[in-house]
């Protein structure tokens, strides 16, 4: 066998046979391609070109005899193939436990009219209102409207007046169009920089600036009498606390609420709301009430939409896998692969 | 194959597979708006009926609010059910929109992530085409509440069983940071108190300085700040009993001891370093050792051509020329006498050190020199005593190097000053921790003490009752302004444009042609105002075009909405926005009725004139 016979015999070899072959004979064989890898197994073996023939002999009869062994073992081949081509990191048995698309877009469509039951939560928040101020932190979308709206009517039906705060004039718009339709235009007012309709209604919308300028203008001496009666403050998204330029009114706000009134603070879910519960109990008479829950009225799924127009689901579940972010569906992270791949310049470092 | 998915094929697919109604967030206004243009031309056009039912719908908004009759994005969104929402738009646009939406006729709206929180509509699914968010210039990852906020839409309560996000990738994504969102836990929220001088004024007004610390500590912030603080004080009792076996032994505060000790047997060495200055008999001949000095070598005389120092020689070296012309180097000390005789010659720099006719002048007078020469008498000052080593005389008096507990005081000292500098350190920062707040208020005090809004004693000063009841940003400016009757005699419109340059803080670029010389003039002062100020109160970015745009509105009653949008490249809801901030700085301008009539009754004239057409037409 003269070294072309052979280097085409080596070029006829799988890679993996070639990788096995330059065990102890290359370093770092691994690294190497297959032309590369044939290259460095000749230049190796210029000395001692038989040991590299005899064992090639002994490595190609073997998976011939292998192969030859029985019929079972090529049909279970391809889904051994299958399973070395599917990405790098996917774990071994991910393709049989990941959703499929058609279960992913079960359940789709709209479900009957059903009477509406207020949740366990918001009973829980309306009943705790009587008492106590309350601190409600739920994920976006789970009725945090119903419960600002409940305890409005509880407190117009005691007399009381009612506040409501928004940090945006556009939200307090919406809010007063939508008020005005449940109570009535006659009981609803609405208080912003730029606009001051039925100032004197019980229900009052207002952006948290101009409560926190009613407090201050109170504290100083000013008869307000729509503090007297103030019977329930209702802070929407207070989650603008953390807001770098704002979250200093709603500070001020709640510190300087009048002690008879009933703070309802709505909030988007958030890391920390027993942190506001405890301070609102450190500063107010009573024992702030928390109520909070992460689970999603309308259950969320998660999805990958491929720039062809593919879609799979994004998660390896159904629904979204909390605390688990890197168990994605295969078939999004191959394709996010192969999309990167696409986009990325040359030579930038892959995460 | 496309950096990101087409708009057309998004919603194909989004159709296709029932996932409509859809908000699909996008990076940028732009790419809202580039995004309704792909449509145009796009055969995705809804069945008539629907079609239909959009107009019926699009009529009965525009009953309410006529100003968007004419928005360019009307026939697509009749006939392909797809819209645009973001803050470009004008408040009306997007009450529609938001109105069309929840009556389920739209199929999919365009928005800006920057307005998550501001999208008050839910839909079927939400589209997420990126992972970053535009901060005041900078792009930033999205934190995980914000990622949930979006995706927080997805899904309507009654109308869907289930809610999807989509991840769709464009250039730049980060998919990491979606599916961190989506399964992470939220961040905690911090407090962001801060001290304005508007605040300081109101609290001083309503409460005795005393009591306000009472009132700081009620805040959230002091509240977080108190949890550090106990979070350091159970760190400082655990080092309290680390320190337990480290306690007094033969001297009390054996660690400061044995520190000194240890730092002054460490320096001891700085006094047996070897001196390289020369003998005091040396030393007092040098300063006559110049160029042109006759000396009295060992062996013969000389003429001093340089005197220097080189590295490897102890001392000071002279290059001399002796008889014979020739040139030798020694060092001073070989010099015997100086003679009081010396020769002028311009020295120059390199070999031989002078030029060549001086040189043979100068060996020529070195030979004619007499043999016996007045020796120059110098006096050779006694050196002062070397100062004994203070440090090192002390080192006697430490009792540590007898002292018994020596090796122990060694060995555990590393640990304990470790320990007792950290037990210093946390002691420090609880203290800071618990009055910070308190030291930052009195710091507002001092300035507001300094302008005269509050007296020596802390007491609302004349300014200070009007004063306080601005309370905006940029409060000090303003009210120093009024106080400099800059406003005095400025017609409405003046007024509005300098308020709506200070309430504006946007940086998006917005050109107006023209700028009348009395708003370009007030607005000079109010910069020079606003930099005097910058040590006290952030300077606002002034920007004389939207001031212009303002004064323009306001002094020209004839002038429509649309003739005003023309004068700007400003979106429409940006201006709608500059208008509406305006209102609010006018409208607390307008409180200072009875302190300042005239300024509030202009206030008052300007809000009359911005509230027409669109302004007036809007809730």
């Amino acid at each position: 066998m003269n070294t072309d016979e052979l280097e085409q015999l080596l070029a006829q070899q799988p890679v993996a046979l070639l990788h096995r072959l330059a065990r102890g004979r290359v370093h770092r064989h691994f690294r190497a391609g297959k032309r590369r890898l044939i290259e460095l197994l000749l230049q190796h073996s210029s000395q001692n070109r038989a040991g590299l023939e005899s064992d090639l002999q002994t490595l190609i009869d073997g998976q011939q005899a292998r192969s030859d062994a029985g019929s079972s073992r090529i049909r279970r081949a391809p889904a051994i193939v299958h399973k070395k081509a599917s990405p790098r990191g996917a774990e071994p048995d991910s393709a049989e436990t990941a959703v499929s698309l058609s279960t992913w877009l079960e359940g789709l469509g709209v479900p009957s009219p059903q009477p509406f039951v207020p949740d366990p939560w918001q009973s829980e928040a309306l009943s705790a209102l009587n008492e106590t101020d309350v601190v409600i932190s739920v994920p976006t979308g789970s009725g945090k409207t119903y419960v600002a709206v409940e305890a409005a009517r509880r407190a117009m039906e005691d007399n009381r007046s009612v506040i409501y705060t928004s940090p945006l004039k556009a939200l307090s718009n919406t809010k007063y169009t939508e008020f005005s339709r449940i109570f009535g235009p006659e009981k609803v007012g609405i208080l912003t920089g730029d606009r001051q309709e039925n100032g004197q209604a019980p229900l009052l919308i207002m952006t948290t600036e101009i409560l926190r300028n009613l407090l201050y203008d109170a504290a100083s001496g000013e008869i307000d009498v729509r503090l007297d009666t103030l019977g329930l403050v209702i802070l929407d998204e207070s989650q603008y606390l953390a807001d770098p330029e704002r979250g200093v009114v709603w500070e001020e706000t709640i510190i300087f609420c009048p002690g008879q009134a009933r703070l309802l603070l709505l909030s988007a879910s958030i890391g920390n709301p027993q942190d506001i519960a405890d301070w609102l109990t450190s500063i107010r008479s009573t024992v702030c009430r928390l109520v909070r829950h992460s689970k999603r009225t309308v259950p969320l799924r998660a999805g990958y939409l491929h720039p062809n127009g593919k879609l799979t689901p994004l998660f390896r579940t159904l629904g979204i896998p909390y605390g688990h972010p890197s168990q994605l569906h295969p078939e999004a992270k191959r394709l996010f692969l192969e999309y990167e791949e696409e986009t990325l310049p040359a030579g930038r470092p892959r995460r | 194959m496309p950096p990101s998915i087409h708009p057309v094929d998004l919603i194909t697919a989004l159709r296709h597979k029932h996932l409509t109604p859809a908000i699909v967030f996008l990076t940028s206004r732009r790419a809202c708006d580039e995004a309704m243009e792909t449509f145009d031309h796009a055969d995705l056009v809804l069945p008539p009926a629907r079609q239909e039912a959009i107009a019926v719908a699009l009529e009965r908004v525009m009953t309410q609010h006529p100003s968007i009759a004419e928005h360019p994005l009307i026939p697509i969104v009749r006939r392909v059910g797809i819209a645009a929402h973001h803050a470009g738009h004008l408040p009306s646009w997007k009450i529609a929109i938001e109105e069309l939406m929840r009556q389920g006729h739209l199929d999919a709206v365009f928005a800006t992530t920057t307005l998550a929180a501001g999208v008050d509509f839910p839909a079927r699914t939400v589209v997420i085409t990126q992972s970053s968010i535009r901060k005041s210039r900078d792009f930033t990852d999205l934190t995980i509440g914000e990622v949930q906020q979006i995706a927080g839409r997805a899904g309507r309560r009654g109308k869907d069983h289930v809610g999807f996000a989509i991840v769709t990738p464009s250039p730049y994504i980060d998919l990491m940071v979606l599916t961190k969102g989506l399964t992470g836990q939220p961040e905690a929220i911090d407090s962001q108190f801060t001290i304005s001088y508007p605040m300081v004024l109101n609290l001083l007004k309503a409460h005795p300085h005393e009591h306000i610390q009472g009132i700081l500590a009620k805040s959230f912030a002091q509240f977080q700040l108190n949890q550090r603080a106990e979070l350091l004080e159970q760190k400082l009792d655990a080092l309290h009993a680390e320190m337990e076996p480290f306690g007094p032994r033969v001297c009390t505060d054996w660690i400061t001891q044995w520190h000194t000790f240890d730092h002054a047997r460490r320096h001891r060495h700085t006094r047996h370093q070897t001196h390289r200055s020369e003998s005091p008999e040396i030393s007092s001949k040098l300063p006559f050792l110049t160029p042109g000095r006759v000396v009295g070598l060992s062996r013969g005389r000389g003429i001093v051509l340089r005197q220097y120092r080189s590295k490897g020689q102890k001392n000071s070296m002279l290059t001399v020329l002796r008889p014979d012309n020739a040139v030798t180097e020694c060092p001073v000390t070989s010099v015997k006498e100086v003679y009081d005789r010396t020769y002028d010659f311009a020295e120059t720099p390199t070999y031989p050190w002078c030029s060549t006719e001086t040189f043979d002048r100068l060996s020529h007078q070195l030979e004619e020199l007499p043999p016996r020469l007045p020796v120059l008498p110098i006096l050779v000052s006694t050196g002062i005593e070397p100062l004994p080593d203070a440090i090192v005389q002390s080192l006697g008096d430490f009792p540590c190097p007898t002292c018994s507990s020596r090796p122990a005081c060694q060995k555990d000292f590393t640990t304990a000053s470790r320990l007792r500098q950290e037990q210093q350190r946390h002691t420090k920062s609880i203290q800071a921790l618990r009055t910070s707040l308190w030291h930052r208020f009195q710091e507002r005090v001092e300035v507001l003490q300094k302008f005269g809004y509050l007296s020596p004693a802390t007491q609302l000063t004349a300014d200070g009752e009007w004063a306080r009841l601005i309370r905006i940003d940029h409060s000090l400016l303003i009210t120093e302004l009024i106080r400099a009757e800059a406003f005095t005699g400025a017609d409405p419109s003046l007024l509005a444009g300098v308020l709506a340059s200070l309430a504006h803080d946007d940086d998006r670029p917005g050109a107006f042609p023209r700028i009348s010389p009395g708003l370009s003039s007030l607005l000079g002062q109010v910069r020079k105002l606003a930099e005097s100020l910058s040590p006290y109160e952030d300077p606002p970015l002034l920007r004389a075009d939207v001031a212009a745009l303002v004064e323009r509105w306001v002094a020209d009653p004839t002038l429509t909405w649309i003739g005003l949008c023309r004068l700007t490249t400003m979106a429409e809801g940006d201006i709608y926005r500059l208008l509406a901030r305006t209102l609010e700085y006018l409208s607390q301008v307008q409180a200072l009725k009875f302190t300042h009539p005239g300024l509030a009754e202009s206030a008052s004239h300007a809000i009359t004139l911005i509230r027409r057409g669109v302004l007036e037409e809007l809730p």
